[in-house]
């Protein structure tokens, strides 16, 4: 069987490799992938979508359709981690461990009952999270609130420059699993809890849809942003620029609360108490 | 309004999906209607689009509604074309999706509980992507679609009760994936020979090329990811498993769609994208496929005769009639294609008619062995009146919907003389007839036996409740009248698409 395996991998390899040869050259100015589709998005994305940035243009408004369906993604995919992963009910940790804030002394107590996370000196530590890691915390708060600027005007700019939602909801998302990395996961879902990230992550979709359905209230097709200037009091061109941020929000929104979302479920076991 | 239809199609499933996410976290109890609401609007829109491509003049327009995602022309902007074609499998994909969902409401109810919204979102976004692998006319567009189809299909399916179905799920993972890619591979060697992702601009690039090695290399590996999504037999280890361990929520709802919106996307491919003459005339693949096909149908018949329960036996039923319709698109001519297609409709009817009447014998016996079936005649006679119509229609007995389609793709093996096909199909008609009669044998004369036996009391009648049976019943009733009505279907849907691709 296994033999069998490398011959069809290897007959479909050789197969790829022999019809290498009818491809256009490398980086072919007359090759048909540059010279049919591209040169309209080249020439005339500025003028018709005012976005500097043509990937941005591209990606929001000459497919934005497909790109709709990419947040989609990610949103099903947070919705399937917390379908398949998330245990509902009280936390199965019948032991927890607290430390002492100003000794250090780590004292382990049982209960019965779902405990509040800390109690007068004595915070909740994970078990298998023990060091007191004053540098690392402290650091990480310093820098998070940095990151999540950096992270805004990544979604904000991201039709000037490189950027969009993908990019700036991930860097939004990662100075949250920073944050629950370097404290525990219950700091940070103190920060922002486990119905805030199921409702941003659809909301943030929701906004993209949304836009795009207002344009077919308004008498358009769908995702026609052009439809947003008797709104916004812009011309349609413009209009379009201001559709794109929009989405772009939506974007961010969406992909930051997925991956808190996947973290959360993940590194949980899906009983949202004890994680990394 | 009605110019808007294939907008609202995708969108409005996709908002109510969005919104039950919501409501799951707000009120439990507005999901299920949400969800009724949302599919109820996609089915209303694609009867409507069905209509409009009636209606519309193939000399004039080619039939087909044009709908401009964005507002930008095609091929800068993405761009929905709906011919009779797919206007066919968007109502038969929208009444199976809206019809499971009413008749698994219980057991949903039932087995869910807690986590319902996630359960109905993950749903309805699965019949989004199947609406939209099927109406769309942008290559690419069909991949993103595809992926959510399957991701939230692995989700579905691992949810199922047994202990094995996280295991089948994953199996589905690699296997869907690797197809997946494979589609995607095949668009982006199309993009870079044609420069475009829209099917129709393709189409027309493409005759300059036919001998460009990447156009071929193209359109197999296409095939072939196409192939490993619909479970063709080769490449079918993943489909048993899955669907047999999915919930029978799932099941009856991935079953009788997914496999046939990939035998959709495979003949759309086949006719629109790479027209026929490619297909059948440049390359020398016509005969072998058939003949892989003939291996499918005498292969997933013999697999289901030694299966170990009904739902595995269903699953196996379903690799061979997907041979039926890679063989019938495959013979390359008018009957052939016909059959196909007809059987696209048909065969997702009586799928999910056989998956429902299961659905309702496993919410009430919690079982799907053989064994379980004893005396179930008595125990649930009106499910089992629709699973014996859903059988009697896999079989092939005439005043079904299985006969008739069954019948065109006979004739088209004879006309291409490709009897290995025919004798393909009268095997496969006789081993269904073999199975569902032994079925048929141990529900009603199973309950002396184990009276005898075992010395249990009679048993009484316990059938599922009323909101699982009428919709089994529709879906009965509909697999006659589809029959009935197949000579109207035939000539005013399916035969204009095929004098439109000019096939011989």
């Amino acid at each position: 069987m296994k033999f069998l395996g490398i011959i069809v991998v290897v007959i479909t390899g050789a197969l790829l490799v022999y019809t290498t040869g009818d491809f256009p050259s490398w980086s072919d100015p007359a090759s048909p992938a540059s010279t049919h589709v591209s040169p309209h998005y080249i020439e005339k994305g500025m003028h018709e979508t005012a976005a500097p940035n043509i990937v941005t243009a591209v990606l929001a408004d000459y497919r934005g359709f497909d790109t709709l369906f990419e947040t989609t993604v990610v949103f099903c995919a947070g919705v399937v981690c917390f379908f398949l992963l998330r245990i509902p009910g009280r936390s199965p940790f019948t032991e927890c461990q607290y430390r002492h804030k100003a000794t250090g002394i780590t004292v382990r107590v049982k209960h019965d009952r779902k405990m509040s996370g800390s109690f007068g000196e004595f915070e909740r530590i994970d078990t298998l999270w023990t060091p007191h890691d004053l540098i690392i915390q402290t650091a990480c708060r310093i820098l998070i609130p940095f990151i999540q600027l950096f992270a805004l005007y990544v979604i904000a700019h991201g039709h000037h420059s490189p950027g969009g939602g993908f990019q700036g909801g991930v860097i939004l998302g990662a100075s949250i699993i920073l944050l629950a990395i370097s404290h525990d996961l219950r700091t940070a879902l103190d920060r922002l809890g486990e119905k805030a990230h199921a409702i941003l992550c659809s909301v943030g979709v929701l906004v993209y849809a949304g836009t795009g359905a207002v344009c077919m209230v308004l008498g358009f097709n769908f995702l026609d942003y052009g439809a947003l200037a008797r709104i916004l009091h812009v011309d349609p061109v413009m209009a379009r620029s201001h559709g794109i941020l929009v989405v772009e929000v939506g974007v961010g929104l969406a992909v930051m609360a997925a991956l808190i979302w996947i973290y959360s479920n993940v590194s949980s076991r899906g009983n949202y108490d004890e994680g990394l | 309004m009605s110019s808007q239809y294939p907008g609202l199609l995708i969108i409005v499933p996709l908002l109510s999906a969005l919104l039950i996410s919501v409501a799951g976290w707000v009120n439990k109890r507005l999901c299920f209607p949400i969800a009724v609401v949302g599919l109820s609007v996609a089915l209303y829109a694609s009867i409507g689009l069905l209509l409009r491509v009636l209606a519309a003049d193939p000399a004039l327009d080619g039939g087909v509604v044009l709908y401009r995602l964005g507002g930008w022309d095609p091929p800068w902007g993405i761009a929905y074309y709906v011919d009779r074609l797919n206007a066919l499998v968007l109502v038969v994909v929208s009444v199976s999706a809206l019809l499971n969902l009413i008749a698994t409401k219980n057991d949903v109810r039932e087995s869910f509980s807690t986590k319902i919204g996630a359960f109905y979102t993950l749903y309805i976004l699965l019949v989004t992507g199947l609406l939209g692998i099927t109406v769309t006319g942008d290559a690419f567009n069909l991949y993103v679609l595809l992926e959510i189809t399957a991701l939230t299909g692995y989700g579905l399916i691992a949810m199922g009760g047994e202990y094995r179905a996280p295991l089948a799920s994953l199996n589905y993972v690699y296997m869907g994936t690797i197809g997946a890619c494979f589609y995607l591979l095949g668009v982006g060697y199309l993009y870079m020979i044609t420069g475009s992702l829209n099917m129709a601009d393709i189409a027309s690039i493409l005759p300059g090329l036919y001998d460009s090695k990447v156009v071929l290399a193209a359109f197999v590996i296409c095939m072939v990811g196409v192939w490993l999504k619909m479970g063709f037999f080769p490449l079918h280890a993943w489909l048993p498993n899955a669907y047999t361990y999915a919930p029978s929520a799932v099941s009856s709802l991935i079953a009788p769609l997914m496999t046939k919106v990939m035998i959709y996307v495979m003949i759309r491919l086949m006719l629109t994208v790479f027209t026929p003459e490619f297909t059948f005339s440049v390359l020398a693949l016509q005969t072998s496929v058939v003949w892989l096909a003939v291996i499918a149908i005498v292969m997933g018949s013999i697999l289901a005769l030694g299966a170990p329960d009904v739902k595995k036996m269903l699953t196996y039923i379903i690799v061979a009639e997907v041979g039926y319709m890679v063989g019938g698109a495959w013979l390359g001519n008018r009957a052939g294609m016909t059959g196909s297609i007809l059987h696209i409709a048909n065969d997702a009817l009586m799928t999910l008619c056989v998956f429902l009447a299961v659905g309702n014998v496993v919410y009430r016996v919690k079982g799907y062995g053989f064994d379980d079936l004893r005396g179930i005649f008595v125990k649930m006679p009106f499910t089992m009146i629709g699973f014996v119509a859903g059988a009697f229609s896999i079989i092939g007995v005439p005043p079904t919907c299985g006969f008739f389609s069954k019948w065109y793709l006979i004739s088209g093996g004879i006309e291409a003389g490709h009897y290995g096909f025919v004798a393909a199909l009268v095997f496969s008609s006789l081993i269904n007839a073999v199975l569902f009669f032994k079925l048929i044998e141990v529900g009603y004369y199973g309950s002396e036996d184990a009276h005898h036996h075992h010395g249990t009391t009679p048993v009484s009648m316990a059938e599922a409740p009323v909101s699982m049976v009428v919709p089994l019943l529709i879906v009965a009733g509909g697999l006659i009248a589809v029959g009935l009505y197949t000579g109207d279907i035939v000539a005013r849907i399916i035969d204009p698409v095929i004098a439109q691709t000019i096939m011989d």
